[in-house]
């Protein structure tokens, strides 16, 4: 009877072993007999794709993300079909990408959001080799494209020396600035930037903010200095608003970005000297009141009623900042105005880091029949519709498509594919000579810069009537780009470009812990709870907790890549 | 009711009243700020000056909606769930917990049963098994996706099955001295006598079905198959994450023209309105049963 147990037991085991093999080959079996590629009825080929949406695209009634101007587009000019096997904005378009991926049914194209994704992909051989169809194939124009970046953004993609992705490019490279409320500053009588540099001084700042706490122009009955976010330091220069590296760039300090120090030496930004310093600075100026007081318990929107309700008027951000945040404050306020400035290092130059010149990427399926036709669609959107001179005549649904401005994220890959310096160029050669009336609106062949430069010189017209969104525009491009343009023509920028941008292995274990020290211990320092010299067992923190393995990490990566 | 007038006990009720006045407005509240501010203009809703009273007064954001043609199919997509996994969760669980309240004398494989219940209530497939079952029997982007997988509610079956259990045992047996079958009595005598505790179940299910969101987020794969509150719940953004993380102008431009708060907080003051209609439909159950006094002992 013994035995007959142990054989029933041995029995189950034997046979829910098997199960579980069964259910593993099933798994591996349901993902390999994927087609190839498919037509449609009428031979055209279908893509599926993954698609990164926006909530609000504004397409004209009856257009979808998966039928539109510029799918019908690829229909007409390349004979394809897009399908889309997933759509969804921000995370949840990540998740569908993990559940498209765990489910083995890769879309033949989609979008990939990071790097170590990318990463991930490749090393589990699921996405296509795209080096040969993109020398044969890719166009001159996006070519030059690429190469503007010196390589970096091809770089990104490649793996073992192929090229595994298409990557989007991100050019945005700008000092963080401070906007100050220029009518406030004209009301006091205030004189800044007296040498015409737009540079400004700590000091100037501190006697700015000054001014307007004890003046309090905006009648608020409540002034309350300089705001700042609690986080103190974003990711990239995009998230840059409210946040502390523009005092940082003053001792050319760099916080939460990896870059090498003279030494040659790998170091974190934000346990460095100048980091130390420009903290120094915070809490001297929190002491002083010069800061919000109650720093390190505003959100975000806090901030946002403040500076509406007029109890402030200096904030520190990237140059696109009028375009979401302070238009917020002309809305409440008719007479709103601001100026922008940078902040003056202790070398006299303005200091800045270079952004990550890749954001996301788009991949092709491992076997997916026609990897041509990412590289043609490529062609396609950022060569010919980029530099068709004649929108109207040759492409009319595109162009009603500008004049409704319908979001680029209907468009087939929802990346950015253009020059590092297309901002700069497009403003300097495009809308400046308009506004002055050096060359006619009429003229400017870019849909997109066209309706700008219209804007803006509605804008100057009439600034009283002008619709908020004229009066952002006219911020973010003549105040804020035209700042860049400024302090390139006059050579003021010290560029620091960081060495790596990527996330290893301990950065995702350790990182979040790392940041949330980084940060507690940034307010701590600033509120003065500790005192400045806490930032040096900050560091050693930092380091013991994970931060000597990431430099390490770092160090073997880069070794690895020359 | 005997009126106690000693000091004492009216003290008592005092300091009860105004803990449950005190606890009413918490919950109260919060909701009532989004009403005003969904009646609010936008600036002052940016400025923080909306309180209890709307600042502005308008109804902008509601004329807003009427034109929101996604809100709308998602409204449909979500009362049509709601009223397909009513159905289904009423049908399964009242046909599940009746066999599960007889005894295992009756029953035989009673507690074969209820073990496997109460094993998939501690224990779930998870989230990506879940999702390739319901991917490859090609339920994506249906409305099944959100009904058949939330189909078995074992905490309402087990709720229901205890109140069966309860049900004196002469009002059964008396129906069988009637000549009624195990159909007929479930239907004649357990449903009738349980409905407070049907109601119940019937309320967790709405509710439920109506406030979920994430299972919207995983098998639908296109917004405009969004129910409801996966729509409302894509809509809200939160701008420091997204700033710490790492934001370009586009992103951030789109992020404004979405967080329009005025705007969706007059959405989330619609989506909640065929909740406050379903409740007192289902409230007259609640007040009385009616075991007590149905059998004399």
């Amino acid at each position: 009877m013994k035995r007959f147990r142990t054989l029933c037991k041995r029995m189950t085991i034997l046979s829910m072993a098997s199960m579980l093999s069964f259910s593993l080959a099933a798994c591996v079996d349901s993902s390999s007999p994927q087609e190839s590629a498919s037509t449609t009825e009428d031979g055209k080929t279908v893509i599926t794709m993954g698609r990164v949406t926006a909530a609000n695209p504004k397409l004209p009634e009856g257009d979808t993300y998966e039928n539109n101007a510029y799918t019908r587009l690829v229909d007409e000019k390349l004979d394809v079909k897009i399908v889309n096997q997933f759509e969804a904005e921000g995370e949840d378009y990540d998740r569908q990408v993990a559940l498209a991926i765990a489910s083995g049914e890769l879309p033949d194209m989609m979008r990939v959001n990071s790097k170590e994704e990318l990463k991930e992909l490749v090393e589990n051989d699921l996405i296509a080799d795209l080096t040969d169809v993109y020398k044969e194939r890719a166009s001159d124009n996006i070519k030059e494209i690429y190469d503007s970046y010196g390589g970096r953004s091809l770089a990104d993609a490649t793996f073992d020396d192929r090229l595994m992705a298409i990557p989007a490019t991100n050019g945005a490279n700008a000092p963080n600035m401070v906007w100050i409320r220029q009518d406030w500053i004209d009301k006091l009588g205030l004189e800044l930037d007296k040498d015409g540099d737009s540079l400004i001084t700590l000091e100037e700042l501190e006697n700015t903010a000054k001014a307007f706490i004890e003046n309090d122009p905006g009648a608020s009955g409540n002034p309350v200095g300089i705001p700042f976010a609690h986080w103190l330091n974003a990711g990239d220069y995009g998230g840059s608003a409210l946040t502390m590296s523009s005092v940082a760039g003053v001792f050319n300090a760099h916080p939460r970005h990896y870059i090498e120090d003279e030494n040659g030496n790998i170091t974190y930004g934000s346990t460095t000297e100048g980091t130390k310093k420009a903290l120094g600075v915070l809490a001297d100026l929190f002491d002083k009141g010069i800061i919000d007081p109650q720093f390190g318990t505003r959100t975000w929107d806090d901030i946002m009623a403040l500076l509406t309700n007029g109890q402030t008027g200096i904030v520190t951000g990237p140059w696109h900042i009028p375009d979401w945040g302070l238009s917020a404050v002309r809305e409440m306020d008719k007479n709103a105005e601001f100026v922008a400035y940078t902040l003056e290092g202790d070398n006299g130059k303005a200091n800045v880091f270079r952004e990550n010149p890749t954001g996301s990427f788009i991949v092709v399926r491992k076997d997916y029949a026609h990897p041509e036709l990412a590289i043609k669609i490529l062609n396609l959107f950022y060569d010919e519709l980029g530099n068709a001179t004649d929108l109207e005549t040759d492409y009319p649904e595109i162009a009603k498509y500008n004049e409704l401005s319908v979001d680029g994220s209907t468009r087939p890959f929802n990346i950015e594919v253009y020059k590092s310096t297309s901002t700069l160029d497009d403003f300097s050669d495009l809308i400046l000579p308009a506004v002055n009336g050096e060359t006619s609106i009429e003229d400017i062949t870019k849909a997109g810069i066209k309706n700008d430069a219209k804007t803006i010189l509605e804008y100057i017209e009439n600034p009283e009537n002008a619709e908020t969104s004229a009066w952002a525009k006219y911020h973010s491009r003549m105040k804020g780009i035209g700042l860049i343009e400024k302090l390139t023509t006059e050579d003021t920028f010290n560029w620091t470009t960081p060495v790596y941008y990527g996330t290893t292995a301990t950065m995702e274990k350790k990182g979040a812990n790392l940041l949330k020290l980084e940060e507690e211990d940034f307010i701590k320092i600033v509120t003065g709870t500790e005192p400045l010299d806490y930032f040096d067992t900050f560091v050693s923190k930092w380091k013991k907790q994970g931060g000597d393995e990431i430099l390490a990490e770092i160090e073997a990566e880069l070794a690895e890549q020359q | 009711m005997v009126e106690s007038k000693s000091i004492s006990a009216r003290i008592g009720r005092i300091v009860i009243h105004t803990i449950v006045i005190t606890l009413g407005l918490i919950c109260l509240l919060p909701l009532w700020n989004i009403v005003a501010t969904s009646f609010s203009s936008s600036e002052a809703v940016t400025a923080n000056a909306v309180g209890l009273i709307p600042v502005n007064f308008t109804t902008e954001t509601y004329k807003m909606i009427m034109e929101d043609a996604q809100f709308w199919r998602s409204f449909g997509i979500s009362v049509q769930r709601v009223f397909l996994s009513l159905i289904i969760n009423m049908v399964l669980i009242v046909l599940m917990a009746y066999p599960l309240s007889k005894s295992t004398r009756v029953f035989k494989g009673r507690n074969i049963y209820m073990n496997l219940l109460i094993f998939s209530m501690l224990f779930s497939g998870g989230m990506i098994p879940t999702y390739l079952v319901v991917k490859n029997l090609n339920l994506l982007n249906t409305i099944w996706s959100l009904v058949l997988p939330g189909a078995v509610q074992v905490f309402s079956v087990i709720l229901i099955m205890n109140f069966f259990i309860g049900v004196p045992k002469s009002l059964e047996e008396a129906a069988i001295m009637d000549g009624a079958n195990p159909l007929q009595i479930l239907v004649k005598v357990f449903i009738p006598i349980s409905l407070p505790a049907l109601a119940t179940v019937a309320l967790f299910s709405i509710v439920g079905n109506w406030n979920d969101f994430f299972s919207g987020l995983i098998y639908m794969t296109k917004v405009s198959n969004y129910p409801l509150m996966t729509y409302i719940q894509s809509l809200s953004i939160n701008i420091e994450e997204m700033l710490k993380s790492g934001a370009n102008a586009n992103s951030l431009e789109n992020m404004m023209e979405v967080s329009n708060k005025n705007l969706n907080a007059a959405k989330i003051v619609v989506s909640i309105i065929p909740l406050l209609v379903i409740y007192p439909l289902l409230q007259k159950y609640f007040i009385h049963g009616i075991v007590v006094g149905s059998v004399k002992e």
